[in-house]
């Protein structure tokens, strides 16, 4: 309450409109200055050109040349936009739920108290830090190859494997469970949610007869919830913005037969396989639409089952 | 016992001049057809000063260790002649290069020297990405080349590319796998599809499940190419437009779809993963296929990652023969960017790469049959075994030779995605032939709208 009461008497100070108010306010701009200029440069001046990208033709070595609409109007008829959109929709709709019940589930375990918890935090956090690397993804390339560590696994109970990676039926499922195999950051993050549940509202279910299973879906799932949609969202977000593991597996072709063809994907091989970057900004756009229509979802639905205890 | 034919080889007693006279002809007759431009040599434009000061010079090229190898080799004799002047060298395998280039150009941190292929050049010197070659002046001699070997890099009086040298599709077998399997190499003066894929089956019958006959090729535009020309058939017209008819294509998947039902062929999974794997991956270089096709030149690295006595044969025909279906292609380019800031510096070392002896010497027929005449003349002599080979065959083909394909428009060099993304759908059963024909015609023609 301490920060929020600082900032009160800020405001009281501004209103009052006295000089030192004033030189303050400089003084802040001026610390916030670097963060502005990062803002400024790094982000919403790309962003803006890649707006006006959009609407051009713009084949790199070349300058833009405006066309309207065209790129957007093409996407239309695009079948291979439609498939990698069907590929990112079931990567993200497969992954994200599989990745927070598991999340979930390993955090309500390490909260019942483990001796060594610290240690099992930080291995389970591990994956999620190298989930994304180049690393990661050469090595799930071997780990499900045809000579990889899953068929010498299945080898020793006699079934015979495939090349889980070189086949298109198989292929987005590897992707997935590295997806999954990521679960630490929203691990920790419901770790840290649990913790913050008052210890009195467990103990007077407790009293009133709640058994274990009733004291978790009545008392702490409801209070985690506020918990749960901020994961959902922020993994919904990171699902649809996946590129990394799909390049590397795919060796940068969403193949076989476009299996792995994440929108993400497709929209690099526009622009930089193809010179077709005006496409390739309208295609960036177009993703914001839909992580945005997404989130507004999620927000709109947040309503009807997020509970805030205040 | 199985008698092994020495394929295609002449007796050691050789004849330079024809030979040389051969490809001459071949590439003029080529290059008529390719190119309506007049040709590149000594422009008036103001030539590039060489400096005293210490220059680095990035320099790219795909391929294999083998490459990797020999053009180190060449850096290095090259910087002990210039002492002024470091090349930083740049390579990666041919399914990342492109990739890594474009983004690189688009960043406008193109390496200075590039090696280029036939399918990117349109595409890289239509957007202004390349250097024209004639503007280096003194610095880079091209007199060993013929006008008409030049004017397979030219567009529009600008030489974007030298060509390096000269390859051509063909069909590499495994003489020891063939051997085992009790069967003679086939006599590829008249061929047809119909007797490779009986030779393969034969291979596969006796390789117990490890060694296959065939190995897939639907991965890149030279087989689609020579099967395009035996059905009187092209990929595009001299306008650049995309020409090839759907039943081409649909029969080529076919007999590619056969192939692996019949167990001819590796299963889709295994050829999936083996050609993502790259070449010193693939079946022929495993020694686990009998046949494969591919480039004339990749013969010397494929017979040292395989370490088996590699022949090359021609590629069948249909029953209905037609003729001319082969065609030299050039092996690559070399290019070098137009954003350099040191071309006279490019330009001498592009002149040490096509004209010294020394780096003739070291780099062999690796990337092809040398282009420059003079090369050639000097190199064939002094080849080891696999770099004869390669020379010979082409020499070979002289007679059978038709003229090359119309050149790669621009955004052409898509074809590869596209074609590699079909035959993934026809193996797997996800696409008919008929829908995968469909498919890639509009998808390429697509991509050379948009390019």
């Amino acid at each position: 309450m301490s920060a929020l009461g600082e900032l009160r008497s800020i405001g009281t100070k501004k209103v009052k409109g006295g000089s030192k108010a004033k030189t303050e306010n400089k003084a802040a701009y001026l610390f916030l200055l670097p963060w502005f200029l990062g803002l400024g440069v790094i982000t919403v001046g790309p962003m803006l050109a890649s707006l006006y990208l959009s609407f051009t033709k713009y084949t790199l070595l070349s300058p833009p040349e405006f066309i309207g609409i065209d790129n957007f109007i093409r996407m239309i008829g695009d079948e291979r936009l439609h498939n990698s959109l069907g590929v990112t929709f079931m990567y993200v709709f497969v992954s994200v739920p599989v990745q927070l019940g598991l999340a979930l589930a390993l955090a309500v375990v390490l909260n019942r108290g483990l001796s060594g918890l610290s240690f099992y935090r930080s291995v389970f956090y591990l994956p999620s830090l190298l989930g994304s690397s180049v690393a990661i993804a050469v090595l799930w390339k071997q780990v499900f190859g045809g000579q990889g560590l899953v068929n010498v696994l299945l080898g020793f109970f006699g079934i015979e494997g495939r090349g889980w990676i070189s086949d298109p039926s198989t292929a987005l499922s590897t992707l997935i469970i590295l997806n999954v195999w990521t679960f630490g950051a929203p691990m920790v993050i419901f770790l840290a949610g649990l913790r913050q549940i008052p210890q009195m509202y467990l103990e007077a279910a407790e009293v009133d007869g709640a058994t274990k299973w009733q004291r978790f879906f009545r008392v702490v799932l409801p209070l985690l919830t506020p918990i749960i949609f901020f994961n959902l969202v922020l993994q919904i977000i990171h699902a649809f913005q996946s590129f990394t593991q799909a390049f590397i597996i795919s060796g940068g072709t969403g193949g076989p037969a476009d299996s792995t063809l994440f929108y993400t994907l497709y929209l690099y091989n526009r622009g930089f396989a193809n010179f077709d970057m005006g496409y390739a900004a309208a295609m960036a756009w177009f993703l914001l639409v839909i992580i945005g229509i997404f989130t507004a979802i999620n927000f709109w639905a947040s309503k009807y089952w997020v509970f805030y205890d205040d | 016992m199985t008698s092994i034919r020495p394929t295609g080889k002449r007796p050691t007693g050789m004849r330079p001049t024809g030979r040389a006279a051969g490809f001459v002809a071949i590439v003029a007759t080529a290059a008529l057809a390719l190119s309506a431009c007049s040709g590149g040599g000594g422009a008036a434009a103001p030539a590039a000063e060489l400096s005293d000061e210490p220059v680095t010079l990035r320099f790219t090229w795909w391929g294999n260790d083998v490459r990797t190898a020999n053009t180190q080799a060449v850096i290095d004799a090259f910087e002990a002649e210039n002492p002024n002047i470091t090349i930083e060298p740049q390579f990666a395998d041919w399914n990342g290069y492109w990739d890594k280039l474009a983004t690189e150009t688009a960043a406008n941190d193109s390496p200075d020297i590039i090696q280029m292929d036939e399918k990117y050049l349109s595409t890289y010197s239509g957007r202004g990405a390349l250097l024209d070659l004639t503007t280096t002046g003194d610095n880079l001699d091209l007199s060993g080349f013929s006008k008409a070997s030049l004017d397979l890099g030219t567009s529009e009086d600008a030489l974007y590319g030298i060509p390096v040298g000269l390859t051509t599709y063909a069909v590499m077998v495994n003489p020891t796998i063939l051997e085992t399997a009790g069967i003679e190499i086939p006599d590829d003066k008249a061929w047809t599809w119909d007797e490779l894929e009986e030779a393969g089956a034969a291979v596969t019958a006796a390789g117990g499940g490890n060694v296959f006959g065939v190995q897939s090729w639907g991965f890149e535009e030279g087989g689609l190419n020579n099967w395009a020309r035996q059905h009187d058939d092209a990929l595009y017209n001299d306008a650049g437009e995309v020409v090839i008819k759907a039943e081409t294509l649909t029969s080529w998947w076919e007999y590619m779809l056969s192939l692996t039902e019949a167990g001819v062929s590796p299963s889709a999974s295994a050829t999936t993963e083996r050609q993502a794997a790259g070449l010193a991956e693939s079946f022929l270089a495993t020694n686990t296929a009998g046949f494969a096709t591919g480039w004339a030149s990749q013969l010397t690295a494929l017979q040292e990652a395989s370490g088996a006595p590699l022949e090359l044969l021609r590629i069948p025909i249909t029953d209905d023969a037609s003729t001319g279906s082969a065609y030299y292609k050039p092996s690559m380019y070399w290019s070098v960017s137009a954003r350099t800031e040191h071309p006279a510096e490019a330009a001498v070392f592009l002149d040490y790469l096509v004209n010294s002896e020394e780096a003739a010497d070291l780099l062999g027929t690796d990337r092809g049959v040398p282009a420059n005449d003079d090369i050639r003349a000097y190199l064939t002599p002094n080849l080891p075994e696999s770099g004869k080979q390669v020379v010979e065959f082409l020499d070979g083909l002289t007679e059978d030779v038709g003229d090359a394909p119309a050149l790669t428009p621009a955004g052409g060099s898509a074809i590869e995605a596209i074609v590699k993304q079909y035959t993934e759908q026809v193996l797997f059963k996800q696409a008919t032939p008929e829908q995968a024909a469909e498919g890639f015609i509009k998808d390429l023609k697509a991509a050379i709208a948009a390019g």
